[in-house]
């Protein structure tokens, strides 16, 4: 299963994603429009029509030629600065953005985990909904079936199968997401500060369950600025600033070469 | 093709929405078909001493049209918003974003059988009789429903860029009302302006329902032909329209 995207009229060159290659990523550019007049409605489109005024907006670019390569059970942290590009550059390999210029590939089954719990239905029961979001993960019904009491026992919820999720405290409703978003077994996980579930213990069970996954030899891609957990699960690190690679390799090297950033300013 | 690949979740998101639409009363299901039967009545006492009537049985000819403009008015209206009122499920996750307006059409194209089942019951009880014609049901509705997912499809993407065009749209959706034969015979329309009168599809397939339910007769071939035509336009430049703006929805939500 290959997924590619590339920007208008271009195509994948060729030698990407060769060999072990689990994504990767060529020239890729994002461009994001700013309006400074917003132009939302069609009334304000007419209005400004009328009275000649050009849609005025500042473009921004959140990604600039960002050339990255990932092999397949690489466990890849990106860390940097705020508005650095980092959940854009995600979101790109999710297939959620389309790349202004260049490309993105990947190989294998994608399970993004950029919120939690997303789709689900505050109105309705945690057994409707964990139907509902695995559908949304795209986890087959019969796989559902098959793993509806690990996915509540996981998520310590077993009581509360017939509440209503409005019901649920933020931690009850992060666990519940974290334990049915994990049973969708993808090949390659995206990770956006998604690991901040629940209390410690919670949190000490989504980590080996994640350290489970690196060792079935998949590839991770974690977002996060919790540096010390990088470090614990990644083999690799990416360091971007302003929309560039700036620093690739070990994640201690990366994590060094973020610090001295930050005291830069 | 997308609809048999992401059937299980296309299943689901409609179930959830019926789910969610019905439970909030217990008599939220009697509610909504409470909802067009009073507004058979009032339109009744109103309009069928209005003028001289020659229909034979103004209250189902009325019934056809109040139920089968109401699937285009709620499939509509749910279009417009379905893209923007699930942003989390654009802006997180990929999955075909057609399947959004997609599940909000078939849940209100299901409320909306419920009312034609009603509406079966409503010929039972004025013995209208019943012939093979009706059997035509089914193609007559997929006609309809082509016609409501095409437009469905432009309104919920369009909308993401332009936030005025629910209000607009319930303007059209109230002209449109008196636009389509629902309270008056098609005979009160001026021969010299039919022709522009008939180009409605809402209008086209109306008359057809009508033809098969009430008439007895076969649906008549321009009906059918253009209908099947206009749905088929819509569905294309539903789709065009959905597939040059859709690289952009993340951006824009």
């Amino acid at each position: 299963m290959v997924f590619s995207r590339c920007g208008r009229g271009e195509e994948p060159e060729p030698g990407m994603l060769e060999g072990e290659t689990a994504i990767e990523v060529r020239h890729l550019t994002k461009r994001f429009r700013i309006p400074l007049q917003r132009n939302f409605t069609m009334y304000d489109r007419l209005s400004s029509f009328v009275h000649r005024k050009k849609a005025f907006y500042e473009e921004f670019d959140a990604l600039k030629d960002v050339n990255i390569r990932l092999m397949h059970g690489d466990a890849v942290g990106i860390i940097g600065p705020n508005g650095s590009g980092k959940s854009t550059l995600l979101k790109l390999i999710a297939g959620v953005l389309y790349p202004d210029k260049g490309c993105v590939m990947v190989r294998g089954q994608v399970a993004p985990f950029l919120e939690l719990g997303v789709g689900f239905e505050p109105e309705l029961s945690a057994r409707e909904n964990i139907y509902l979001y695995g559908a949304i993960m795209g986890i087959p019904r019969k796989e559902i079936d098959r793993k509806y009491w690990d996915i509540l026992n996981f998520a310590e919820l077993r009581r509360f199968e017939f509440l209503k999720l409005r019901n649920f405290s933020s931690g009850m409703y992060a666990r519940l997401a974290f334990s049915i978003a994990i049973q969708s077994n993808p090949d390659i996980m995206l990770l956006d500060e998604v690991l901040a579930v629940g209390d410690e213990q919670f949190q000490k069970k989504c980590m080996s369950k994640i350290e489970e996954f690196r060792h079935a030899g998949k590839t991770i891609v974690l977002v996060s600025h919790d540096l010390s957990s990088i470090e614990k699960i990644c083999n690799q690190g990416i360091l971007l600033q302003n929309g560039q690679v700036e620093a690739t390799g070990s994640p201690e090297h990366v994590i060094e070469a973020y610090h001295r950033i930050m005291e830069r300013g | 093709m997308w609809i048999f690949e992401y059937y299980d979740l296309i299943r689901i998101l409609t179930i959830s929405d019926l789910k969610v639409k019905y439970q909030s009363s217990i008599l939220g299901f009697l509610w909504s078909l409470l909802n067009p039967f009073l507004m058979l009545m009032v339109l009744y006492v109103v309009f069928s001493g209005m003028y001289d009537v020659s229909e034979e049985s103004f209250i189902v000819y009325l019934f056809i049209g109040i139920t089968s403009w109401r699937f285009f008015s709620n499939g509509t209206t749910t279009s417009v918003r379905s893209i923007v009122s699930k942003s989390n499920l654009v802006t997180k996750i990929f999955i075909p974003r057609k399947i959004l307006v997609f599940s909000g059409v078939v849940s209100s194209f299901i409320s909306s059988l419920l009312e034609f089942f009603i509406l079966f019951l409503l010929l039972i009880v004025f013995r209208v009789s019943f012939t093979l014609n009706m059997l035509y049901f089914p193609f007559v509705t997929l006609i309809y429903f082509g016609i409501v997912f095409g437009a469905g499809l432009a309104l919920g993407a369009l909308y993401v860029f332009y936030r005025d065009l629910d209000q607009i749209w319930e303007v059209v959706i109230s002209i449109g009302f008196f636009l389509s034969p629902i309270i008056y015979p098609v005979t009160l329309i001026p021969d010299r302006l039919l022709p522009i009168y008939m180009l409605n599809p809402v209008t086209v397939v109306m008359q057809m329902y009508r033809e098969i339910l009430l008439y007895g007769t076969a649906p008549s071939l321009p009906l059918f032909g253009y209908g099947t035509i206009a749905a088929v336009i819509l569905l294309i430049a539903g789709s065009s329209i959905f597939g040059s703006l859709e690289w952009r929805f993340a951006e824009e939500i």
